[in-house]
């Protein structure tokens, strides 16, 4: 590998300008890296904030106020699609109720179903800020908004009153709070038996069919296929529930991949030039390995190499400086969590890698045609 | 053609070369032909801007003639591809120039070692004794390990010379070779050049605007305009 071993005794022999050149890559490297990881965290936070705890599908019936029949086979094709999240497939019967204290009153939406069910949309257990998470018969769980409004705690005793005159006493088993106070303020969690009697509906009749995917933006394909599916059905999903938010994070990943853009730009014009300014310092040298025989080939391969060696070693450094602005940007109070991809860190430094390899086609095209000549009569 | 007990080297037939076009054209060499055989100790001399480095180019396989065809061993050069003729440059051909052209990023081993390297003839441990060996020839034993900065003018023009010698090549062309170097090294670099043309056979073709070096050698091409106008044994210069 005789190019390979010119080209690291060319970079040592320039050991500032090779530092500098280092130096830039990682920067680079480290900035991308940095706001890549920063902009997908904060897209994640929001979504979980956002949709983590609601359904990413949902399926009811044309006009709202009739059932949806739950039949087998739409629980098959639910509960066996791979692309649904597992344990997250809950059938809900939701009917308003009314709560008074005698001076105030307030609606209050219940969502009947089973924990276990539900557990895997609302991460009910997770959620409890008091009390226990259970919805056993004569159970409820409030929100927390609901809650503080009204004074009431874990273990109070409320009566409601249902649409069809019939009331009903619960007991508070626990107050959640999902991040939503709309959410927290309107809706409470109780058994399924509780809708289902006041509805009279049968035990296959549910409002709505929830659940969440394992890739939420999948949610427009799979819902335009399961209406085709089950014709007479409602299928709705969180993107078109959602378009502003969409919007708001479509927006920041354009930026973000805008500024990850001219960052790699400013790497490429930052090793062209530099390499092409050694490979006009190098001409002499090369000039006269030709004449001992070098081929074009080999001789052009010299500053492929220096800048896959510039490349690799810049990106590696970018990798090290990220990990530490990252460790930095932690010391900071900010609502959301950063994680680093190994997927998107491995991307970064293979497009550090790739930038410098094409910045080094002018240099390398420019020393294969160089001819020996040029070097030798100008001395 | 010549008579040659060793055999012929290099057949120069009808050599023309042109630089530039129409009314910019330039005749650097004219219809210049000539043979020179394996082992031969021959200068080229003549005026500056006579062609005589354009000569020694077009020999080197450096540069191809507009016109004309340099054969070395049968070969015709001008048949050959671009990688081809740089192999055959490496394999037969040393170069010799009148700066020493020495890679200052590399260790007088690695200069000498370089046209192996590249030519990748020799293993690791042929390369190594054969740098040893010609180091030795050229008086520069215990030097391998420096870098070729650290080194006087005259050496850096021998580690030049054992440079082009690394491949045990058919011709060494010299341009000016001791241009740049003081009498005391200008004798010490032609002596050399002597000694190894017997001792190894290796022809040397040496371009020089001096004559009196020039008729140390065997054998004398004059150019003058681009045009072969003498080719002469020393022998018959002498005894002119």
């Amino acid at each position: 590998m005789l190019p390979l071993r010119i080209a690291w005794r060319f970079l040592r022999s320039s050991p500032v300008q090779s530092a500098l050149i280092v130096a830039g890559i990682a920067v680079g490297i480290a900035t991308q890296i940095f706001v890549g990881s920063i902009i997908v965290s904060l897209q994640n936070s929001l979504l979980e904030t956002t949709i983590g705890s609601a359904a990413h599908v949902t399926i009811q019936a044309i006009k709202q106020s009739d059932p949806v029949r739950y039949t087998p086979e739409m629980q098959h094709t639910l509960n066996s699609d791979p692309r649904v999240k597992s344990g997250t497939v809950a059938p809900i019967r939701s009917v308003s109720a009314l709560y008074s204290n005698g001076s105030d009153s307030a609606s209050l939406g219940l969502l009947g179903g089973d924990l276990k069910q539900l557990e895997g949309i609302y991460k009910l257990k997770a959620r409890t800020v008091s009390g226990h998470a259970s919805i056993g018969s004569g159970e409820i769980m409030l929100g927390k908004d609901f809650a503080d409004k009204f004074g009431i705690k874990a273990g109070d005793t409320i009566s409601l009153k249902f649409p069809n005159n019939q009331t009903g006493s619960f007991s508070v088993s626990g107050i959640f709070d999902l991040g939503a106070a709309q959410f927290n303020l309107r809706n409470a969690f109780v058994t399924g038996a509780v809708p289902q009697n006041v509805l009279g509906w049968s035990n296959d009749q549910f409002t709505q069919i929830q659940l969440q995917l394992n890739r939420p933006y999948d949610s427009v394909k799979i819902a335009d296929q399961w209406s085709q599916q089950f014709p007479g059905v409602s299928v709705t999903e969180w993107q078109g529930q959602n378009k502003s938010l969409l919007a708001g994070l479509i927006s920041q990943a354009v930026s973000s991949y805008m500024i990850q853009g001219f960052v790699l730009v400013a790497i490429a014009l930052g090793i062209a030039s530099t390499l092409a300014i050694a490979a006009v310092q190098k001409t002499r040298q090369i000039g006269i390995l030709k004449a001992m025989g070098l081929a074009d080939g080999p001789a052009g391969q010299v500053f492929l190499w220096q800048a896959a060696i510039l490349g690799v070693a810049g990106s590696l450094g970018g990798i090290v400086a990220s990990f530490g602005l990252l460790g930095l940007f932690r010391l900071a109070p900010t609502s959301f969590t950063i994680t680093m991809q190994p997927g998107f860190v491995a991307v970064s430094a293979l497009i550090g890698v790739g930038v410098a390899l094409l910045s080094s086609i002018i240099p390398t095209r420019r020393t294969s045609r160089l001819d020996p000549i040029e070097v030798i009569q100008n001395g | 053609m010549a008579e040659c007990p060793d055999g012929l080297l290099v057949e120069a037939c009808r050599l023309d070369k042109v630089y530039g076009e129409g009314e910019a054209a330039t005749h650097a060499l004219k219809d210049v032909s000539f043979d020179l055989c394996a082992g031969e100790f021959a200068a080229i001399v003549g005026q500056s801007g006579s062609g005589k480095s354009t000569l020694l180019n077009l020999l080197g396989l450096l540069d191809s003639p507009t016109r004309g065809t340099v054969r070395y061993h049968d070969t015709d050069a001008e048949a050959l591809s671009k990688p081809e003729r740089a192999q055959l440059r490496n394999g037969l051909i040393g170069f010799v120039f009148q700066a020493h052209y020495l890679l200052p990023e590399f260790s007088v081993y690695e200069n000498v070692a370089m046209p192996a390297f590249i030519g990748r003839t020799l293993g690791e441990g042929g390369t190594r004794s054969r740098v040893e060996e010609t180091l030795s020839m050229l008086g520069l034993e215990g030097m391998s390990g420096k870098n070729a900065n650290e080194l006087s003018g005259g050496q850096k023009q021998r580690v030049a010379i054992a440079r082009a010698l690394m491949n045990r090549p058919s011709i060494v062309l010299a341009d000016e070779p001791t241009g740049n170097l003081d009498t005391v090294n200008t004798n010490l670099v032609y002596k050399l050049f002597r000694q190894i043309n017997k001792e190894t056979g290796t022809a040397f073709l040496i371009v020089t605007h001096d004559r009196s070096i020039a008729e140390r050698t065997e054998r004398i091409l004059e150019i003058s305009d681009g045009t072969l106008v003498q080719d002469l044994r020393t022998s018959e210069v002498i005894g002119r």
